[in-house]
C-alpha cells in the first residue's frame, strides 16, 4: 500500500525528453516503447535518481483510437512500456492514462460505454502495475468511465486522478474543482489533483479551492511555467520549480511532480525542498452538497426541487415517454430551471415502456442542455443504476426506506456511485402515525448508510407529506418529525409538499401556506412545482425573513420591479388576435393561449386544417417568394409548435387521437454533428401533423434502416453538413435501398446539390426546410 | 481572453437576416449574446515555423503541407503560422440550449457563435502581426479548402498540442470537436505580398453560395 503520511514524488515531463532525444513533433512517443525502449527507460531511471517515488508509464495516449494507425496493439504497447519503467528500478510504476483524445456526446460523438471500453482495454493491458493515473483529464464525465473501469478491472489498484484547470478555475470542458472532488472522492478515488494547462504560480488558487473540497490526499504537477508561443519553451528553471511549491506544501498538498517542460532536474530541486519540509495536516468540511461538472449546489439554505419531470397523473407526460419524446422532457427541465429550480427530480416510470433505458435517455438528454443537478427518482433498482451509471456529477438517489430489501438494494448502490440519498421514513409497517416513530426510522436509515461509509452529510430524510383532507392530525407531526431529524440527528430533510393539498379545494394556498411552515420546521429541499409562481416566491421569501436572502439581494432582484408578481395575467389569455396572426407574427406563447381558447369549441383537426396549416402555408409562400427570410419562417414555425403543444396536451386528455399525417424518420447521417439544420426541418414538419421520428445526430447506418423498419416509414431525411460525411449518407441510402425498399429518401445539407442527391441515389433533394415540407406532402399524397 | 460583445451584424447576416431586424429578434439577440458569452471561453493557440522544402512537398515543423492551393498560397513567404481557435465545449453547449428552447434561439446562437469564432480569429491575428511588426501576412488558409486535405487536421492539432493546451479533439471523420474551432495557416513574407481575396474557385460551397448569387463574397 502507498503511505501519504509522508510526501509522494512523481516524476516529470516525458514528451519534450523524447523531442530532445529525436522524436519528431507529430510522432507517436507510445511506440518508442518497443522501438526504443533503452531510450524511455533511461529517462525513467533518471526520475527515479533525481527522487521520484513513482514513474508514469509511456502510456499517456495509449488507447486504441490514438493507437490505430501506428500498426501496434494497446497491449503490446503498454506492456512494453510497464516492463521500460519496472526496468528503472522506481518504487511504484503508474500506469498513464491520458484522455481518449475524441470528446463524449454530447458534444462530441463518442458513447460513455466506448470510453468505458477503450479504459478497460488499457487497464487490463497495465494490470502488472503498481497504480492507475488518469492525467490531463478535462472531462469528469471521461474521467468517469475511466474510474469506474479501474474500479471494476483494476484488480483493486488505487488510482489517482489530475485534471487541468484554467485560470477561471474550469477544464475546458467547464469541470469546476468542487464538482470533481466531490464526484470523485465520491467514487472512491485515493488522490485527486491537477496536473499541466498552468505553471506553479497559476495554480494557487486552484489548488487551495481543491484542499478546502476533499478530504483526499492532493496532487500538484505543474509545467514548468508558461510556454513561449514562438519558441516553445517553459520559462521556470528547476531552481524556481523547486522553490515554488512551497505554497502547495503549506495548503497541505502532498503528492508532488513535474508535467510539460520539466525535466530530472526540476525533480531534483523538488525533492530537495520538500526533504526540508513536513506534510501539514488538514481537515477540511466538506458541505453537504450535489453537482453537475460545471454546477454545484451547496444545501446551506433551502434548494428548491422541480418535480414536473414525472408522468404520475400526467396524461400528456405519459404519451411523451410512450413516444420516446425526449424533446418534452427537456422543455419539463428548461422551463423549471428558469421559474426557479435548483435540483430537478427525474421520474420516468411508466409500467408499458423500458424504464431502464428511458432513465440513460432521459439523463443524457437533460445533462446535454442544462447545469442543474438531478435527482434519480424510482423504485426500480436496476434503472437506479443505469442512471447513476451515466450521470455526470453528483446526484441524489430518490430513495431509500427503512425496510429491509430497500436498505440493502439502494445503498450499496449509493456508496459506489457517490450520491447523496433521500430517506423515506416509512418500513414494512408502513408509514408510523407519529413523529417518534419516524424519526426512529430515519436513526436507522442514517445508521445503516453509516456503517456502508456514506456520510452523514449525504443523508437527507423525507418525513413524507400525507394528504390534510385525509389525515388532517397527522400534518403537524410530518413537521414535528421535520424539527427532530434536523435538529437531533442534524440531517437534512426534503418533503414533497403538493401533497398536502390533494382533496381540497384552493390547492394553491394550502401548499403554499404549508411550505412556508415545513421550512420553519427545518426543511431543506422542498419537493414543488417551480412553475408556480407562488411557490417560488414563498421560498424567496422565507430566505428573507429567516436572514438568509442577506439583505434582500435575491429578493429584490426577482421582485424590485414587480408590484403585483403573483397577479400577472396568463399571456394573451383574453387575446382577440387570430391563430394566423400570431403564427405570422411568431408569438408563441399567444399561439399558445389563443389555441387553448379555440379548443373550448372547435374540434382540435379542425384548428390544425383550417387555422395552423393555411398559416403555416402562407408563411411558407412568402419564404419561397424572398418576401420573408429563413428566421422569420423559423419564428413562425415555432408560434405554431406552441400551438401544436396546446391541441397535443388536449388530445391527450380527451381521446385516444393523435395528428399523425404520416410517419417520416430523420437523421443527420454517421460521422456528422452539426444538426441545426435537421431540427428546423423536423420543427417544420411537426407544424404539419407529421410524426417525426427523430434519431438525433451521428446517426449509424443500422439504426436508420432499424427505425425505417420499425416504423415502416414511407420516408427518410438524411442530413449532412460535410464533405466528409457524405459517404455515410450515401451508404445509408444504399442500406436503406436493400432493406426498406418501400421507403422515399430525401436529402439536404450546405455541400448538398441536386445533381449530387441523383448521384448517390436519393430520391428527392431539399434545398430548405420549406421544400422538405413540399416534399412530404407530395409522398404522403396531403 | 475576455470579448465583451459579439459583432451581432456578422450574426444576422449569416442568418439572412437585416442588419437592423424587428425588435423582436433583437431581444432574442440580446438573450443569445448573453448566454453565449456566458458559456464560452475563447482561446486560441500558434506556433511559428520556417517553410522548407521537401521532395514530398513543402512543410513547416515537420508538417507535410500537401496539395498545390497552400503551396500557392505561401509561394511568396518564409515562414508559417499555424493557428489553432476555439470557443471551446461551452459554445456547443449554449446551443444545443438555446435549440431545446426553442430552434429559433438555437439558429441565432449558431450564428453568434460563427461570428465571435471569427472575432478570435482576428484577435489571434492581432498579436500575430504585433510578434512580426516588419512582416506581412496572408490571410487565414484552412485544412478543406481547395486541395489542402482536411486529414491534415490530426497533424495539425499534434504539432500544436491543441489537445492539451485548448481542449480540441477531432472526430473519427476529421471534424474539429468542440465545433466552433477554428485552425489556419497564415504565411509570412518579408516582402510585401499581392492581396489575393478568399477565392470562391476553391470554396465547396461555390455551387450553391446565396453570397455568390447576389454577386457578392462571405467576407466581405
Amino acid at each position: 500500500m502507498i503511505d501519504f503520511s509522508s510526501f509522494l514524488v512523481l516524476d516529470g515531463g516525458m514528451g519534450t525528453l523524447l523531442q530532445e532525444k529525436g522524436l519528431s513533433l507529430g510522432g507517436v512517443p507510445e511506440v518508442w516503447n518497443l522501438e526504443k525502449p533503452d531510450i524511455i527507460t533511461e529517462i525513467h531511471r533518471n526520475y527515479v535518481k533525481a527522487g521520484s517515488d513513482v514513474v508514469y508509464t509511456n502510456t499517456f495516449g495509449c488507447n486504441r483510437l490514438k493507437m490505430a494507425r501506428t500498426g501496434h496493439s494497446v497491449q503490446e504497447l503498454i506492456q512494453s512500456a510497464v516492463q521500460n519503467a519496472r526496468n528503472s528500478g522506481a518504487k511504484y510504476v503508474a500506469l498513464d492514462i491520458g484522455p481518449i483524445g475524441q470528446m463524449l456526446e454530447p458534444t462530441g460523438t463518442l458513447s460513455f460505454e466506448e470510453a468505458y471500453d477503450i479504459f478497460r482495454e488499457q487497464i487490463e493491458a497495465g494490470n502488472d502495475t503498481d497504480l492507475i493515473v488518469f492525467e490531463t483529464m478535462s472531462d469528469l464525465l471521461e474521467v468517469r468511465a475511466g474510474v469506474l473501469a479501474g474500479k471494476e478491472h483494476g484488480n483493486g489498484k488505487p488510482i489517482f486522478v489530475t485534471m487541468s484547470f484554467e485560470e477561471n478555475g474550469r477544464t475546458f470542458t467547464g469541470c469546476e474543482i468542487p464538482a470533481m472532488a466531490l464526484t470523485l472522492e465520491g467514487l472512491g478515488v485515493d488522490a485527486i489533483g491537477v496536473n499541466c494547462s498552468l505553471g506553479p504560480e497559476e495554480l494557487v488558487p486552484i489548488v487551495k479551492m481543491l484542499c478546502e473540497w476533499t478530504t483526499l490526499p492532493v496532487i500538484v504537477k505543474p509545467n514548468a511555467g508558461l510556454p513561449d508561443p514562438v519558441t516553445n519553451t517553459y520559462n521556470f528553471t528547476a531552481e524556481k520549480f523547486g522553490e515554488c511549491i512551497k505554497p502547495f506544501v503549506e495548503m497541505g498538498a502532498v503528492i508532488f511532480g513535474g508535467c510539460c517542460g520539466t525535466t530530472p532536474e526540476h525533480i531534483q530541486k523538488l525533492t530537495e525542498t520538500l526533504s526540508r519540509l513536513s506534510p501539514v495536516e488538514r481537515n477540511p468540511v466538506i458541505p453537504s452538497a450535489v453537482c453537475t461538472a460545471n454546477h454545484t449546489v451547496i444545501i446551506n439554505q433551502p434548494r428548491i426541487i422541480g418535480e414536473r419531470i414525472n408522468p404520475t397523473g400526467k396524461k400528456r407526460f405519459k404519451q411523451a415517454l410512450k413516444e420516446h419524446d425526449t424533446d418534452y422532457i427537456m422543455n419539463q427541465a428548461i422551463q423549471q430551471i428558469d421559474a426557479g429550480a435548483d435540483i430537478l427530480d427525474v421520474n420516468v416510470g411508466l409500467p408499458e415502456i423500458d424504464e431502464v433505458e428511458m432513465m440513460q435517455s432521459a439523463v443524457k438528454a437533460i445533462q446535454g442542455i442544462t447545469d442543474t443537478p438531478l435527482q434519480l427518482d424510482t423504485t426500480d433498482p436496476i434503472a437506479l443504476e443505469a442512471g447513476l451509471r451515466i450521470y455526470n456529477g453528483k446526484p441524489i438517489v430518490n430513495s431509500v426506506n427503512g425496510e429491509e430489501k430497500s436498505l440493502a438494494t439502494v445503498l450499496p448502490l449509493v456508496k459506489k456511485y457517490g450520491a447523496s440519498v433521500v430517506g423515506l421514513t416509512l418500513d414494512e409497517n408502513g408509514i408510523p402515525k407519529t413523529a417518534d416513530g419516524r424519526f426512529a426510522i430515519a436513526q436507522k436509515i442514517l445508521n445503516r448508510a453509516l456503517a456502508l461509509g456514506i456520510r452523514k452529510e449525504d443523508v437527507y430524510i423525507d418525513c413524507l407529506t400525507l394528504t390534510a383532507s385525509a389525515e388532517q392530525e397527522g400534518v403537524m407531526e410530518t413537521l414535528r418529525a421535520v424539527t427532530r431529524v434536523k435538529q437531533e440527528l442534524g440531517l437534512h430533510t426534503v418533503l414533497g409538499v403538493s401533497n398536502i393539498s390533494f382533496g381540497l379545494p384552493n390547492r394553491e394556498l394550502v401548499t403554499r401556506n404549508f411550505l412556508t411552515m415545513a421550512l420553519y420546521a427545518g426543511l431543506d429541499l422542498p419537493i414543488i412545482n417551480p412553475n408556480t409562481e407562488s411557490m417560488v416566491s414563498s421560498v424567496r421569501t422565507y430566505k428573507l425573513l429567516a436572514n438568509i436572502d442577506k439583505n434582500a439581494v435575491d429578493f429584490i432582484a426577482h421582485y424590485g420591479n414587480d408590484t403585483a408578481p403573483a397577479l400577472k395575467p396568463p399571456p394573451s389569455a383574453q387575446s382577440t388576435m387570430s391563430l394566423e396572426s400570431a403564427v405570422t407574427a411568431g408569438l408563441k406563447a399567444e399561439a399558445s393561449a389563443i389555441t387553448k381558447q379555440l379548443l373550448e369549441t372547435i374540434d382540435p383537426m379542425e384548428i390544425v386544417n383550417t387555422q395552423l396549416i393555411p398559416a403555416l402555408d402562407k408563411a411558407g409562400s412568402d419564404f419561397e417568394k424572398g418576401k420573408i427570410f429563413l428566421p422569420q419562417l423559423i419564428s413562425s414555425a415555432s408560434a405554431a409548435q406552441g400551438a401544436f403543444e396546446a391541441i397535443k396536451t388536449y388530445l391527450s386528455e380527451h381521446s385516444t387521437e393523435t395528428v399523425n399525417r404520416g410517419t417520416i424518420v430523420l437523421a443527420t447521417v454517421k460521422g456528422d454533428i452539426h444538426d441545426i439544420g435537421k431540427n428546423i426541418v423536423k420543427v417544420l414538419l411537426e407544424n404539419y401533423g407529421y410524426q417525426v421520428i427523430d434519431l438525433g445526430k451521428d446517426v449509424p447506418l443500422e439504426s436508420v434502416a432499424e427505425a425505417t423498419e420499425k416504423y415502416h416509414a414511407p420516408l427518410v431525411g438524411l442530413s449532412a453538413l460535410m464533405t466528409t460525411t457524405l459517404p455515410s449518407m450515401e451508404g445509408t441510402i444504399k442500406l436503406l435501398n436493400e432493406r426498406c425498399p418501400w421507403c422515399q429518401t430525401v436529402v439536404g445539407g450546405a455541400v448538398l446539390t441536386a445533381d449530387y442527391a441523383e448521384k448517390i441515389g436519393a430520391d428527392f433533394y431539399a434545398n430548405d426546410a420549406k421544400e422538405t415540407v413540399d416534399i412530404a406532402k407530395k409522398v404522403f399524397g396531403n | 481572453m475576455n470579448i465583451a460583445h459579439v459583432e451581432r451584424k456578422q450574426a444576422f447576416r449569416y442568418m439572412c437576416l437585416p442588419s437592423e431586424p424587428d425588435a423582436h429578434f433583437l431581444e432574442m439577440a440580446d438573450k443569445c449574446e448573453k448566454m453565449l458569452l456566458s458559456a464560452v471561453k475563447p482561446n486560441y493557440v500558434y506556433r511559428v515555423f520556417p517553410i522548407e522544402s521537401t521532395e514530398q512537398g513543402i512543410s513547416g515543423g515537420g508538417l507535410l503541407l500537401r496539395g498545390n492551393d497552400i503551396k500557392e498560397h505561401l509561394k511568396e513567404c518564409s515562414q508559417v503560422v499555424f493557428l489553432c481557435a476555439t470557443l471551446s465545449a461551452g459554445a456547443d453547449r449554449a446551443i444545443r440550449q438555446s435549440s431545446a428552447f426553442d430552434i429559433l434561439s438555437g439558429m441565432m446562437t449558431d450564428a453568434m457563435a460563427n461570428a465571435l469564432i471569427e472575432q478570435v480569429c482576428d484577435k489571434a491575428e492581432q498579436e500575430i502581426f504585433a510578434t512580426f511588426p516588419d512582416n506581412y501576412f496572408t490571410w487565414r488558409f484552412s485544412a478543406g479548402y481547395g486541395d489542402f486535405p482536411l486529414d491534415t487536421q490530426a497533424d495539425f492539432l499534434k504539432v500544436l498540442n491543441a489537445e492539451k493546451r485548448l481542449g480540441v479533439t477531432l472526430s473519427e471523420n476529421d471534424l474539429l470537436i468542440p465545433t466552433k474551432t477554428v485552425t489556419a495557416v497564415i504565411g509570412v513574407s518579408e516582402t510585401p505580398i499581392p492581396k489575393g481575396k478568399k477565392g470562391c474557385a476553391i470554396c465547396n460551397l461555390s455551387e450553391k453560395c446565396p453570397y455568390r448569387a447576389k454577386g457578392v463574397h462571405c467576407h466581405d
